[in-house]
């Protein structure tokens, strides 16, 4: 079962990206591609690079070294579009407050420029996996991108969490999906390029990595398809819907539900200031 | 090898930091009633006067130089610990005005934001006025510059009246028990 090119490794390859596809595809009918241009993007374009891969790795008339290019296409394209989708989801969760909006465009700059030079300092000091160096590169490359990624993302929400920045859905699960499979896909490339496995351990790190994306492909289905818990009663539909939920103040006509909140809240603002 | 433990150690930290810090405020884990508890009462009067800065020279003026950093060095503690008060009540009005985000009336969803706002801003400021103090505690004679805490504190306060209002119209906000 946990051989290359079994019915279940076939199965991890394709479908993930298959669902992604179907999930980019959803975005844009249901109109939240609008709304996440770049993240519908990259459900699209990242599918299908996925499914270009497996493309080339099945079919006999392409040879190693073009899937290794193909690889390493695939690989930039998905990298500039993850971080696209990134940013997005940052700038989303951040841009609603004008008071942390600036300052958290500039910390996310400045960690993100230690995080490159971080990167890059690991994939220099990294033995490779392979003499070829399209090869090594490809698995260097996945080593610098994971590092940035999965520090980013730590960092997003270190911030929000200090800051108590309310999350919206969308951004919380796009980056929960990428910090999930970043730190995974981490450790692993960390593995292959500097503990040199065997054979059939590289075989068990493609389905741990496969498994992976599978698992972050269907967060990316619960966080954007699935509708979170509405909050907020109906609004009212007219004058008199609105006159009836907000009746004139007087004992007992408040409903009971309103009471128990309004008294939560003068209760913690007595609390709150103390002169 | 060791590059490979360090990068795995590393990458498992990170994980288990994104589900600490991401899932609790995702979720609402926190209770009503665990968030009443984090709001602690302020003494506003007594807040401003630890920052006054006629107060601090009137006891530089009739101290002695030692003896005024040792009250100094107080004053700045009490002061420290007021400005963690103030940013820790703050988080918690924002996890109060979380639920009215979603709010259906544009007014009370607006009031919610800026209440928001407000809050992150005087945490931002606390956080910074926070590694003044302690530079301060180490020499007593520089300036602490509080004040803008306060100033924030106060604005946020009215945020909070003004979306508490919005809630329910109908029935005055007490903010005060005088």
């Amino acid at each position: 079962m946990l051989q290359a090119h079994s019915f279940f490794w076939n199965y991890l390859w394709i479908s993930p990206n298959a669902y992604l596809l179907l999930l980019g595809i959803l975005l844009i009918f249901k109109g939240i591609g609008r709304q996440r241009p770049a993240f519908a993007t990259f459900a699209v374009l990242s599918s299908l690079g996925g499914l270009c891969l497996y493309a080339a790795d099945v079919l006999p008339s392409v040879s190693p070294v073009n899937f290794w290019r193909v690889d390493w296409i695939t690989l930039s394209l998905e990298s500039i579009l993850k971080f696209a989708a990134i940013g997005e989801a940052f700038s989303r969760l951040f841009n609603r407050y004008s008071s942390i909006s600036k300052l958290g465009k500039y910390l996310v700059s400045a960690v993100g420029a230690i995080l490159v030079f971080v990167a890059t300092m690991l994939a220099a000091f990294s033995s490779g996996d392979s003499t070829v160096r399209l090869i090594s590169g490809v698995h260097l490359l996945d080593l610098t991108v994971f590092a940035i990624e999965c520090g980013l993302i730590l960092f997003i929400y270190a911030l929000a969490a200090y800051f108590r920045i309310p999350w919206d859905r969308h951004s919380f699960g796009t980056l929960l999906g990428f910090g999930v499979s970043s730190c995974v896909y981490l450790a692993t490339s960390a593995i292959v390029t500097n503990a040199n496995p065997s054979a059939y351990q590289r075989t068990l790190f493609d389905f741990s990595s496969m498994a992976t994306y599978h698992v972050t492909v269907l967060i990316w289905f619960y966080f954007f398809l699935v509708p979170g818990k509405n909050r907020d009663k109906k609004p009212p539909k007219d004058d008199s819907d609105r006159r009836n939920s907000n009746p004139p103040a007087s004992p007992g006509s408040g409903s009971k539900e309103d009471e128990a909140s309004l008294q939560e809240w003068n209760r913690e603002l007595e609390r709150l200031i103390h002169q | 090898m060791i590059l490979a433990i360090v990068i795995v150690l590393a990458a498992a930290i990170a994980l288990i930091g994104i589900f600490l810090l991401g899932f609790p405020q995702a979720l609402q884990l926190w209770s009503k009633a665990s968030i009443a508890n984090r709001i602690q009462p302020l003494d506003v009067e007594a807040f401003r006067n630890l920052i006054d800065p006629a107060e601090r020279e009137y006891l530089r003026r009739r101290l002695q130089p030692a003896e005024f950093r040792e009250v100094q060095r107080k004053r700045l503690r009490a002061t420290l610990a007021y400005v963690q008060v103030a940013s820790q009540n703050a988080s918690a009005l924002v996890k109060m005005a979380e639920a009215a985000l979603n709010a259906s009336d544009p007014h009370t969803a607006e009031a919610a934001r800026q209440l928001i706002d407000n809050a992150i801003l005087l945490r931002r400021n606390a956080f910074v006025a926070q590694v003044r103090i302690r530079a301060a505690i180490a020499w007593p004679d520089s300036n602490t510059a509080a004040a803008p805490i306060l100033t924030k504190y106060l604005q946020l306060n009215g945020s909070a009246m003004l979306l508490g209002r919005l809630q329910n119209p109908s029935v005055p906000v007490r903010i005060s028990s005088n």
